[in-house]
């Protein structure tokens, strides 16, 4: 690791030329130092705080559901594995039980026989709980429209919160999907 | 003790898709399972039939999501045995590259997975699927997509190999040479691994023979059947294609026999990329396909990564009149009652885990 060294010239220097630099784009538009901590303050007055942070909290410790039907939970367990990190962002470990998780990635074509069981690991997750729909089958039938043993979309039986396009969807999508998530729970996108 | 029945999925992380195993247990041995099947049944061979030929290879792809390609080729394959088309001379080459590509991804699967199923080493999930993700890379840049690939047509392929590719390629299999090795010395030396895989799930040679398994499974028997070397397509032939057996029949061979198929995969594209043909691999523009096809019929063996599948097709001049498929993963999972009667419980799961079974094949 490199360390700097504070007291060097060329880092004093460097320091006072950005302080100059303020100073200008300050006396520029005239604001005063502190207008960005008034703004905020003013913000959060204006807006239920213990809403924002629960909603903070809570975007930020999402646990999916270990729940694959079909192809894309592949992608799915590529998007666990090691090349996205995705606990970086808030979402922890995929957990097998649907007792301690927040979302339910349907992953897959849904077969009339699987609706009820779907139904039951969704009502068997607590409140509040998000459905992702995974991958086309999922969103409207996919390549299976047409068979006698599909449903043509999972938003027939759940309410879906986020849509992911693609068959199958790669992992960087479902990551996007998740953020979106992440953002529609902090109150950044209105239902 | 009385005899417990429990139900075991159809959602349970270890049943690689939606299973459903009926299990009866006397204390914590497995007396009976029974498989309900048909969680993930759409109706391919239905669909197939209102689908104009090449309209029906995304679906195929779809039949076994861990290998699309083997499963693309089979059933053009057999669209091209019933219309009578000659592959070109240097798309034999390309497919067969493709292929074992295609294979040695989905061994690199199995690894991970069956090392996830036993429960205790996630590091050798992430490594598998770090370098399974380096192989799906090579297959994008040949075909341009990720994991359904769609590169088959009749008499060719879609797209032929780019410049660059031979290189990439035995770059990635010098890579993968050092890192099985690594793979080897990793999990070979975990006492927990070897104590759940050593004569566990042993499948004898005469019963593999009777319950009619194929692929991985009855070659860990020690029988030594595989299509490519036995009823060889493409170039297998030419470039001294082995088969690979075992001879323990356990969990354990079966996971070493794949082991083995990954080196022998790379050791053909090796051969197929020094020695692959000038020329052109570009397969026939779909409207050409004409009504020279009227009752013909065809059957293709073809030697998938989980075993051996046949197309039956029977054709029209537009589309198959009936396509029946026999997947591999069916015939090897009514082995599972066998394999596991007397077994501890949790060594259903490594059992099943070994037999590497996709429930979307098994369901069709």
């Amino acid at each position: 690791m490199v360390e700097t060294d504070h007291d060097s010239k060329e880092f004093v220097n460097a320091r006072h030329e950005m302080d100059a630099l303020v100073a200008a784009s300050m006396k520029k538009y005239e604001a005063k130092p502190n207008v960005a901590f008034s703004k905020l303050s003013e913000l959060v007055k204006s807006m239920s705080l213990s809403k924002k942070l629960v909603g903070w909290s809570r975007k930020n410790s999402l646990w999916p559901l270990q729940f694959g039907l079909a192809c894309c939970a592949i992608e799915l367990m590529d998007f666990g594995a090691a090349r996205i990190d995705a606990e970086r962002k808030g979402y922890l470990l995929f957990r097998p039980t649907p007792r301690q998780c927040d979302v339910m990635l349907v992953a897959g074509w849904v077969t009339k026989s699987m609706v009820p069981e779907i139904k039951r690991l969704y009502e068997q997750m607590s409140e509040p709980r998000y459905v992702i729909a995974f991958g086309e089958c999922a969103t409207c039938g996919g390549p299976w429209w047409e068979s006698y043993n599909i449903i043509r979309g999972i938003d027939q039986v759940l309410p879906v919160d986020v849509y992911v396009a693609g068959c199958p969807p790669r992992p960087e999508n479902l990551f996007a999907a998740l953020m979106k998530l992440q953002d529609k729970i902090g109150g950044k996108i209105e239902d | 003790m009385p005899i417990t029945r429990i139900n075991i999925g159809p959602v349970h992380p270890s049943t690689h898709g939606v299973l459903r195993l009926v299990v009866d247990i006397d204390g914590d041995t497995v007396k009976n399972v029974e498989p309900h099947i048909g969680m993930l049944h759409r109706g391919v061979e239905k669909l197939v039939e209102t689908r104009m030929y090449m309209q029906s290879p995304p679906y195929m792809e779809k039949l076994d999501y861990i290998s699309p390609l083997s499963y693309d080729e089979a059933y053009v394959a057999a669209v091209e045995a019933a219309l009578g088309v000659e592959v070109k001379e240097r798309a034999q080459y390309v497919r067969l590259i493709q292929l074992e590509l295609q294979r040695i991804a989905s061994h690199l699967f199995f690894i991970g997975t069956l090392c996830n199923d036993l429960g205790q080493m996630f590091t050798t999930f992430m490594w598998a699927f770090e370098d399974r993700d380096k192989v799906l890379y090579l297959l994008q840049e040949a075909t341009g997509s990720r994991m359904f690939y769609v590169n088959m047509r009749l008499g060719g392929v879609v797209r032929d190999l780019p410049p660059d590719f031979a290189e990439h390629a035995l770059n990635f299999l010098d890579y993968l040479d050092k890192r099985l090795k690594e793979y080897e010395s990793f999990i070979e030396k975990n006492p927990v691994f070897m104590e759940r895989m050593k004569g566990v799930g042993v499948l004898s040679r005469a019963d593999a023979i009777d319950l009619g398994v194929t692929g991985h499974v009855l070659r860990a028997s020690g029988i030594s059947y595989d299509v490519r070397k036995d009823k060889p397509y493409y170039v297998y032939e030419k470039l001294n294609f082995n088969v690979k057996t075992q001879q323990g029949g356990d969990n354990f061979a079966r996971y070493k026999l794949r082991m083995e198929e990954i080196r022998e995969s790379a050791r053909l594209i090796r051969r197929a990329l020094n020695t692959i043909p000038e020329g052109d691999a570009l397969g026939m523009p779909i409207r050409l396909i004409g009504p020279s096809a009227k009752n013909k019929i065809s059957m293709v063996s073809r030697e998938l990564p989980r075993g051996e599948a046949l197309m039956y097709l029977v054709a029209d001049p537009q589309r198959p009149y009936r396509l029946s498929i026999r997947s591999p993963c069916f015939i090897n999972l009514a082995a599972l009652g066998h394999l596991t009667s007397d077994v501890r419980l949790a060594d259903l799961f490594a059992i099943m885990g070994s037999l590497d079974l996709v429930v979307a094949c098994v369901d069709r």
